[in-house]
């Protein structure tokens, strides 16, 4: 029962996307899905280890071309694909995390942006010969078509990409909960008290600073698998703060702030760019307001509000139910 | 080897590159230096000098007239997002203060776009002329930028260490309630600390206009550059800032000699170098959080 309570606003949550799917056109559903995987690295960063993060497209460049070259080059399975996907955002994130989490947020920041202009200039100009420069890679026929779920076809990636959205939630519920969980938000308020504690503040960065950036890796994976093609762009500094903003949006820290956050972001991105044509402004000011405001968020504000209104209907005044602090 | 004219041009590309570098992170490390925010709002003044030069001086006729439209409309527009924006949010963290300047960008870039369109427009060489330095055709506007460059260190110095502002402005940089305790308005030096930061970053887009295209996205395509220049000089640091950003200019510059795409590469390497040494920064100090 315990453990029903827990759970009930992740399968409520992911009821709702599964109804996204009934309503709203397919690509439009995985990208949400998508987007919503690659906010959650950022989501965590913020959230949890207190480190803003401008330069997220560097790790998703780094998931979708290390899939798009093992699709492009050696094999065409796309699982494999998005499994070497993962594996570069391991490596890449433990190489230079070591060097990146030792820095002081504000420096974080900037670093991280850096990175991404430069694995830009280096997939659009410098490995030209193998990236094919603004071309882009292109390998969406070269791809075989798996069993139980066929990668290839929209409908079913749809299903497989909310099956692995459904299993990083529940993982980054279940990271929330553990003693991991809890050093890294005790290093993000106090990282003089974690010290004294005899935590390694800078192992419990590294491995959050992992852990996030792999989840972006394969956000970049799949966008590699479910478009079919990889260009630079994907990394382009114009949309360096595309999952920040969609975490602010949704809510900074809080387990469903991705999801919606992704829903209302990509909703404006097709809705505004029809109706005004230049989206940014919108999204440039609400980010302002949502700051001004108590940086709160839309999950951030809504939470409470549901929580009030759902405990009334049960009228159990200890429920913890669906609490994500 | 590379030719020796090529090298001598090379350099003066970079020189007048590190000026503009210069002018833009000027106003970002002042104002982190006194009222301790990353304003990435600054690269929007950027795009706002450069998309007012290039309306006066289609309108007028004279460039520099546009320039100083720049400036000045850039100035205006640092004061209004301080007083609607920045004044609520100076005793938040700091990622707080990156996230919401870089609101202001994306909002401001949208009104750029909603102004003068998506298609990038040319902007004239104020003057055409060329001089010959040890047998090296060199374009006269380049020494001019890094001329302007240089007369706005100084008169930064001089401002900084001579007159009465500028020296309270120093001391909020060391201890800023010790100012609000002495009576003086800390909030007014706070403004115009950023109004200067603000015209500062207009005069770099009116100035680098002719040399690039103006387009909406300026400048978030110089913004890279930005962030290695303050991380490499340290942030709150005047001199570091113009030591790292001719560093950067030249190594932009020379770099692009020897082998095209080492341009954007080089200096993220020398970055990552420096960081490793001192994380920090050359010139920065461990400022924190007041």
């Amino acid at each position: 029962m315990n453990v029903l309570r827990w759970w009930w606003g992740l399968l409520l949550a992911f009821a709702l996307v599964a109804l996204v799917r009934v309503f709203l056109p397919l690509p439009f559903a995985n990208e949400i899905i998508i987007f919503s995987i690659y906010t959650m690295g950022c989501n965590y960063l913020l959230g949890r280890i207190g480190f803003i993060s401008f330069g997220q497209p560097a790790y998703l460049a780094v998931g979708a071309y290390a899939t798009a070259f093992y699709l492009f080059y050696f094999g065409n399975n796309p699982y494999v694909g998005i499994l070497i996907g993962v594996l570069a955002g391991i490596v890449v994130s433990f190489a230079i995390g070591p060097l990146f989490v030792r820095l002081r947020g504000d420096y974080f920041a900037l670093v991280n942006l850096a990175l991404a202009v430069i694995i830009f200039y280096l997939m659009q100009k410098v490995l030209a010969g193998i990236t094919h420069g603004d071309n882009g890679l292109w390998f969406l026929t070269s791809m075989t078509s798996t069993p139980v779920l066929d990668l290839s076809r929209p409908d079913q990636f749809f299903i497989f990409a909310f099956l692995v959205a459904f299993a990083l939630w529940a993982f980054y519920k279940y990271l929330d909960d553990s003693i991991f969980g809890a050093c890294c938000l005790a290093t993000k308020l106090n990282e003089d008290k974690v010290k004294f504690l005899g935590y390694s503040s800078f192992n419990i960065r590294l491995f959050a600073f992992v852990i996030a950036n792999t989840t972006t890796a394969l956000a970049g994976a799949m966008y590699a698998v479910y478009l079919g093609f990889v260009s630079p762009e994907i990394t382009s500094p114009a949309r360096a703060a595309d999952p920040v903003v969609v975490t602010i949006l949704g809510g900074v820290g809080t387990l469903y702030g991705p999801i919606v956050g992704s829903i209302v972001y990509t909703g404006m991105k097709d809705v505004l760019s029809k109706v005004l044509g230049n989206w940014e402004l919108v999204i440039g000011f609400v980010l302002v307001f949502i700051m001004l405001a108590g940086e709160k968020g839309i999950w951030g504000t809504l939470e409470p509000l549901i929580k009030k209104t759902f405990l009334r209907v049960t009228g159990n005044a200890a429920d913890r139910g669906g609490s994500s602090r | 080897m590379i030719d020796m004219q090529l090298l001598i041009s090379g350099i003066i590309f970079g020189l007048s590159l590190g000026g503009i570098f210069f002018l833009m992170t000027i106003g970002l490390s002042l104002c982190f230096g006194l009222m301790r925010i990353i304003s990435l709002d600054q690269l929007l003044y950027y795009s706002i000098g450069g998309y007012i030069t290039y309306s006066v001086s289609l309108a007028v006729g004279n460039i520099w007239l546009g320039v100083l439209g720049g400036v000045i409309v850039g100035g205006l527009a640092a004061l209004a997002v301080e007083r609607i924006v920045f004044r609520r949010i100076y005793d938040r963290d700091l990622p707080f203060t990156m996230i919401t300047s870089f609101g202001v960008l994306i909002g401001g870039v949208g009104v750029i776009k909603y102004f003068w369109g998506l298609v990038p427009r040319p902007v004239p060489v104020p003057i055409d002329a060329q001089v010959f330095i040890i047998g090296t055709e060199i374009p006269v506007y380049r020494l001019v930028i890094i001329g302007i460059a240089g007369l706005v260190y100084v008169g930064i110095w001089l401002f900084l260490n001579r007159t009465i502002i500028g020296k309270a402005i120093r001391a909020g940089t060391e201890d800023v309630e010790h100012v609000e305790g002495l009576g003086i308005n800390v909030y007014r030096l706070f403004t115009i600390t950023f109004v200067i930061a603000g015209g500062l970053s207009g005069l770099a887009g009116g100035l680098h206009a002719p040399l690039i295209m103006v387009d909406p996205n300026m400048g978030l395509e110089v913004l890279a550059f930005v962030f290695m220049v303050v991380i490499i000089g340290g942030l709150g640091s005047i001199k570091g800032t113009l030591v790292s950003s001719f560093l950067v200019g030249q190594v932009v510059s020379i770099g692009s000699l020897i082998y095209a795409p080492l341009a954007q590469m080089a200096p993220f390497a020398i970055m990552l170098l420096i960081l490793l040494i001192r994380p920090t920064g050359l010139f920065g100090s461990q400022m924190l959080k007041r």
